[in-house]
């Protein structure tokens, strides 16, 4: 039946879905159509109109070759201002013309032009390009994570205004095959802004996603970045801010990396970046918060200022029979406990004290890898207290509020969710990933909480509303470690490809890229408390230290900042240090600035 | 499918696909069916295994394994293959035939009954946890926890071209060195500064590090060697020291040979087994130190205070073992290391005849004055030999049996106890050595008149030997390796230098004593640098002893003080506690009895310290000034450090024994 029998099909389903029986019946019969096929009519409706608007080119496959190029060439040939911008357009227009010929039945020509084109798309598109490139056939569309993602979302591009007159100017030219026109159409939004193009730098710093660039009216709204005001403890201790429940002392500490930086830097009372304190809700401070607060800040004053000529000491636990068993950790904000999750499901908790766990049971805690919960462990009574349930399927990461409380938990359902330690439902639903969220990250104030996600997005949740404030793009791989700092203006993330992205939260723009190293991806984030170095852990069993206080002032400097300075990265890295094989699971900056790492042997290597 | 598809992504063939299912049963699949099948199966996989590694990803790993695969399926709703438990990868194999290839997974059937009987397996170890510090202050401090500090491959970079040290400066990547102290305060004040090809400066901890372990491995304190020998062998970052240690081993040898002190001699060798261990050290630079102390106390005429009395058959064979090892590992097409030992070895086992022809001028003399080799350097050529593999004993050894027996029996038949206890060991080694190679080389038929035409005075005991041999049933299994081995007990738990045929050399080169094999005698400056000190060294050793290392032009401030108290019969000199003292300033070498601290007078009964510091060059003979001066290759190179190095060396007397020349059990 083949060529014939889609576009039949797509006006049967329209006819269906506005009513029209006895139009739909004399088709039906008419068109010989068997039971069979009619009962599977359930094309997306993207694709319903996609076909609907161009089944009349449908019948020359071998047209699809001779537009792409034409486009190509049109790229090409365009004015440098204009080139990079509009070659952007060529990867949506050559997936989506593969899709088409899938969904025609023209396999053949769709492999064939996968193999002619395929290789010459960028290389961060690759690695989809072969997830793609599983579905040889119409029925695999459907169903298929890749192919629904791009058929049921448009892809963004960004171009100026002279561009897409250009790009308008050329469209027109074309009339006669209309395969580019109706592609664009359907599955391209054009993002037109005023201004000058890009340059060629400007526009590799934000390509990347999944569906291309952030648009930019997404990241509009105004972040509030700044800390919370401290409390005063000893003047008003009953205020606001900051506090576990008797229950929660579980991590206990998570607090305020932010709050010291009061002491030291007597920054202005009033930051105006900074959210009003009871922007959201946070229980009160009982007394023994108080007490750990206290200690807390006497602990932060004996910090020791960091900088490229005082680089910090590393204290580097291994994990040692551990094999492939250990699969995350984390150390609590005190540096008084680490917490190593196991593959079948458990939790180990060491102390890094001399002091003793009181009644040590295995406990086993939040993150693991086929949860399809969370669950609560008390560090005081070893019990699992409270599970969590809404999430359908694996939990890839967790992460407490800074000040308590609140929790968020992303996973495989590309839901990412915030939950209180009082509700059994979640409080906020952040929707809008197009892959798995990998990572989650609260921010200082507790205001944010930031994801990343395989769609190579990262993008930051404002919790008292619960839409989404900021999306960035610029990522080639996948997002898998997640670290604010200190300051909370900026957000670095760590991919899978050993890229480090800095995002500057004012306005969404990345600021700065470290390219990778090695091909490992990284791991473990993690700021100074003074935020004037990065520490990444990766794969390839090094911890790496950059110069953030560089990064930052750069990019403070050239304001609009989104041309990443790509060759500086050496003037980046202050230090490198290889372990033995060990691949470096989580860092953590204590209050006085030493980092601790944690890695697991893994002697096979 | 079609062979273009490679790029993106393959799929089963419909042939896989015919395979499956004939073997569960579906005869006749037919093949657009089996191609249908094909096409979803491989596109279901490539979905399982794309879900699959996210879960790979989460847990933070580069290898997909089974588990993952099994939750991919959980997640896709589906139940999970089980029984599928590998912890490493899969074993697959290959098989081709009749046009068509097979890979498979082998299944070995498993007997229950035996698993049921079996003892429990162990119990896994427990993860533990563990802490060091990886930097302090930005600092990477060398302790084992931490990756060697400059890589195996970048010391041999440096030492092959010692341009890119200069070219990198501040290569802050590679080795998390600290950018403080005279480096920082040169960088801060921007002067220009030419940097040594090679800085010989260590820090005070490396000199105190380095004065501890040396100390310590040639001390008294067996406990403390232990400990400085698990540091040589384990702790990476030595390299700076590498210098020096060698030139102290190299040193070492050459004084207590002298000395005839066995014990320092086994220490010394110990420490050059424990530096061949340490995986983080790039020895190649240093072999020409090496290896003429090691084939020193393989072939040495006397390592002993009392030859009749000492084991010190035990070091030539300890040493012995150590060159074995250093062929294994260092042995490149280029320095043809194997070659030019094996040629070191069997120009010892040549007959009179044959070296007065061949050797240079410097070996006449000393062959016309001593007739022969001696017995006990035989032996040490032969066990040198025998390490190396049954090729290059039945190459050089089996060759010239006969003559060896003649040796033996010569001895045997003499009146010196020393040499009839020599020639006894001489023969059981021979005979252990060349018995499984005459095995293997010989048909059965083992007629005593047949061995005692071909071996000579051997050939009797030969054929029993061999015998004896075939009738054990162990012994049929490998060739001379095993024998070796087994007659030798291991000196040290070390990985056993048992030289497997693959070991040995491919005896091509010198398959005889060629004039060839000769040459090595006159080394010629074109010569590489470890074979030249392997000649010269030779020369010290065969010859009569030298009377003790003379004086040269070592830098300023670096003198030798050896003190000799007793007589022996290879030191020609007569004098009693005969002590020099050579430094590059004459005048402190004539005044050498005001520096005589610690020598006593003959038959003085303490030990006492012979110090040792600084670096003499290869001693050149005194009585023999026609050798041509050898450029001191690796000495002279070597760092001179201003830090005396004690060596203890204990001269007892022969009333009074040195309490561990007798100790070898530690090598046992």
């Amino acid at each position: 039946m083949g060529d014939k029998s889609t576009p039949l099909l797509a006006v049967l389903q329209l006819l269906r879905k506005y009513n029209l029986k006895g139009t739909e019946d004399i088709l039906r019969k008419e068109a010989n159509l068997g039971d069979v096929e009619y009962e599977n009519l359930d094309l997306p409706e993207v694709e319903l109109a996609n076909i609907l608007t161009a089944h009349h080119t449908e019948s020359d496959p071998y047209s699809y070759e001779f537009a792409y190029d034409s486009l190509k060439k049109f790229v090409e040939n365009s004015l440098d201002v204009y080139k990079y911008e509009l070659s952007t357009l060529l990867y949506p227009v050559f997936v989506h013309m593969y899709l088409i010929l899938i969904l025609y039945d023209h396999n053949e020509h769709a492999i064939k032009i996968l193999e002619k084109f395929g290789p010459e798309q960028d290389e961060y598109y690759q690695d989809d390009l072969k997830r793609l490139c599983a579905v040889k056939n119409k029925d695999q569309v459907k169903g298929n994570e890749l192919a629904e993602i791009y058929s049921s979302n448009k892809f963004q591009v960004q171009l100026s205004r002279d561009a897409s007159t250009q790009l308008k100017r050329y469209l027109h030219e074309q009339k006669s095959s209309p395969i580019i026109i109706n592609i664009i159409k359907n599955h391209i939004q054009i993002d037109v802004c005023d201004g000058p193009g890009r340059s060629h730098a400007q526009v590799k710093s934000t390509l990347g996603g999944l569906l291309g660039e952030a648009s930019r009216n997404e990241n509009r709204t105004k972040v509030y970045y700044g800390l919370l005001k401290e409390p005063d403890l000893q003047i008003l201790p009953a205020q606001i801010e900051d506090e576990e429940e008797a229950e929660e002392t579980p991590d206990k500490p998570k607090k305020k990396k932010a709050k010291k930086d009061n002491i030291f830097m007597k920054k202005p009372k009033s930051d105006p970046n900074a959210p009003p304190n009871d922007r959201i809700p946070l229980p009160d401070l009982k007394e023994n918060d108080k007490v750990e607060k206290g200690k807390a800040l006497r602990e932060a004053a004996k910090r020791v200022q960091l900088g490229p000529e005082c680089l910090p000491s590393i204290c580097f636990y291994t994990l040692l029979n551990s094999g492939h068993t250990a699969i995350c950790a984390d150390i609590c904000d005190d540096s008084t406990l680490l917490a190593v999750g196991f593959n079948n499901s458990t939790i180990k908790v060491w102390t890094l004290t001399t002091v003793r766990l009181r009644g040590m049971k295995s406990a086993d805690k939040l993150q693991d890898i086929d949860r399809e919960a969370v669950r609560l462990w008390s560090l005081q009574c070893w019990t699992c207290i409270v599970v969590y349930r809404g999430h359908v399927w694996p939990v890839w990461d967790t992460r407490w509020s800074p000040h308590g409380h609140y929790f968020a938990s992303g996973g495989h359902d590309r839901i990412a969710r915030l939950w209180a330690t009082d509700h059994h439902q979640p409080l906020r639903i952040f929707a809008g990933h197009l892959s798995d969220i990998d990572c989650i990250q609260f921010h200082p104030n507790s205001n944010y909480i930031a994801t990343g996600s395989s769609d190579r997005t990262v993008r930051l949740w404002d919790c008292l509303t619960g839409t989404q404030v900021r999306i960035m793009t610029g990522h080639r791989s996948t997002p898998f470690t997640l670290a604010f700092s200190a300051c909370g203006r900026w957000l670095a993330s760590g991919g899978g490809a050993g890229e480090i992205q800095i995002w500057d939260l004012s306005s969404g723009l990345p600021s700065a890229a470290i390219p990778p190293a090695s091909n490992s991806p990284i791991h473990a984030l993690a700021f100074s408390r003074d935020g004037t170095i990065l520490a990444s852990g990766s794969l390839d069993s090094t911890i790496k230290l950059w110069d953030f206080a560089i990064i930052s002032d750069e990019n403070i400097n050239e304001e609009n900042g989104n041309a990443a300075p790509t060759q500086k990265e050496d003037k980046f890295l202050l230090r490198s240090y290889a372990t033995k094989n060990s691949p470096i699971k989580s860092l953590h900056f204590t209050r006085r600035n030493l980092l601790l790492a944690v890695g697991s042997y893994d002697g096979s290597v | 499918m079609s062979d273009s598809e490679l790029g993106y992504g393959s799929s089963f063939t419909v042939d896989s696909v015919k395979v499956i299912a004939e073997s569960v049963g579906i005869g006749n699949l037919v093949d657009d069916a089996a191609k249908e099948l094909a096409d979803d199966v491989s596109y279901r996989l490539k979905i399982i295994v794309q879900d699959a590694m996210k879960f790979m990803q989460h847990s933070k790993r580069q290898k997909l394994s089974i588990t993952d695969i099994d939750h991919a399926l959980k997640v896709q709703n589906i139940e999970p293959q089980y029984g599928f438990i590998q912890p490493d990868s899969l074993p697959f194999r290959f098989a081709s035939g009749g046009g068509r290839e097979l890979h498979f997974i082998e299944e070995k059937d498993i007997d229950l009954s035996e698993i049921l009987s079996a003892p429990p397996p162990k119990i896994p170890l427990d993860v533990s946890l563990r802490a060091h510090w990886l930097s302090v202050d930005g600092v990477q401090p060398t302790v084992p926890e931490n990756p060697p500090p400059l890589s195996k491959e970048a010391q041999k970079l440096e030492s092959v071209d010692p341009i890119t040290k200069l070219s990198k400066p501040a290569n802050k990547d590679a080795a998390g060195k600290p950018v403080c102290g005279k480096a920082a305060r040169l960088k801060a004040s921007e002067s220009v500064h030419v940097k040594q090809l090679a800085t010989h400066e260590l820090s005070v901890e490396q000199q105190l590090y380095y004065k501890e372990i040396t100390e310590a491995c040639v001390g008294s304190d067996e406990g403390r060697r232990a400990e400085a020998l698990q540091s040589l062998a384990c702790d990476p970052g030595l390299h700076e020291m590498l210098p020096r240690m060698c030139t102290f081993i190299s040193e070492g040898v050459k004084v207590n040979v002298v000395q005839n002190n066995l014990a320092l001699l086994i220490y010394l060798m110990r420490m050059v087994k424990a530096m061949l261990d340490n995986q983080s050290l790039y020895l190649e630079k240093y072999l020409h130190e090496l290896i003429p102390s090691v084939s020193t106390c393989i072939v040495a005429r006397q390592l002993c205070m009392r030859p009749e009395v000492d084991n010190h058959w035990a070091l030539r064979d300890f040493a012995a073992r150590l060159m074995a090892q250093i062929c294994k590992t260092f042995n490149t097409s280029t320095n043809n290391l194997q070659t030019r030992v094996t040629r070191l070895f069997s120009k010892a086992l040549q007959c009179p005849s044959q070296t007065n022809n061949e050797s240079g001028p410097s070996m006449v003399p000393s062959m016309k004055e001593s007739e022969k080799t001696p017995l006990a350097s035989l032996y040490g050529a032969v066990q040198g030999l025998a390490e190396l593999g049954p090729e290059v004993v039945k190459v050089f050894i089996l060759s010239r049996v006969r003559w060896l027996g003649e040796r033996v029996e010569g001895a045997l038949s003499g009146i010196g106890g020393a040499d009839r206890l020599a020639a006894g060991n001489l023969k059981h080694q021979l005979l252990k050595v060349l018995a499984p190679v005459v095995r293997a080389h010989r048909q059965p038929p083992d007629l005593p008149d047949d061995y005692k035409r071909e071996y000579g005075y051997l050939g009797p005991s030969l054929q029993q030997m061999v015998s004896k041999l075939r009738s054990s049933p162990t012994g049929g299994n490998a060739g001379g390796a095993v024998a070796v081995v087994t007659c030798t007990p291991p000196l040290l738990p070390s990985p056993s230098p048992a030289p497997g045929p693959s070991l040995a050399p491919a005896p091509a080169p010198a398959p005889s004593p060629s004039p060839a094999s000769v040459t090595i005698q006159h080394t010629s400056q074109a010569h590489a640098k470890t074979i030249e000190s392997v000649a010269s060294r030779n020369v010290v050793i065969t010859s009569s002893a030298p009377q003790s290392p003379a004086p040269s032009t070592p830098p300023p401030q670096k003198f030798v003080i050896v003190s000799s108290q007793q007589k022996n019969q290879t030191q020609p000199a007569s004098s009693a506690g005969h002590i020099v003292m050579h430094s590059s300033q004459p005048t402190i070498v004539r005044s050498q009895n005001s520096v005589v601290v610690t020598s006593g007078p003959a038959g003085a009964a303490p030990p006492q310290k012979v110090v040792v510091v600084g670096v003499p060059p290869p001693a050149h003979q005194p009585h023999q000034p026609h050798q041509p001066h050898q450029p001191t290759a690796g000495v002279s190179q070597a760092p001179v450090s201003v830090v005396a190095k004690p060596v203890f060396a204990r001269s007892g007397s022969a009333q009074q024994p040195p309490p561990e020349l007798d100790d070898l059990s530690h090598l046992a």
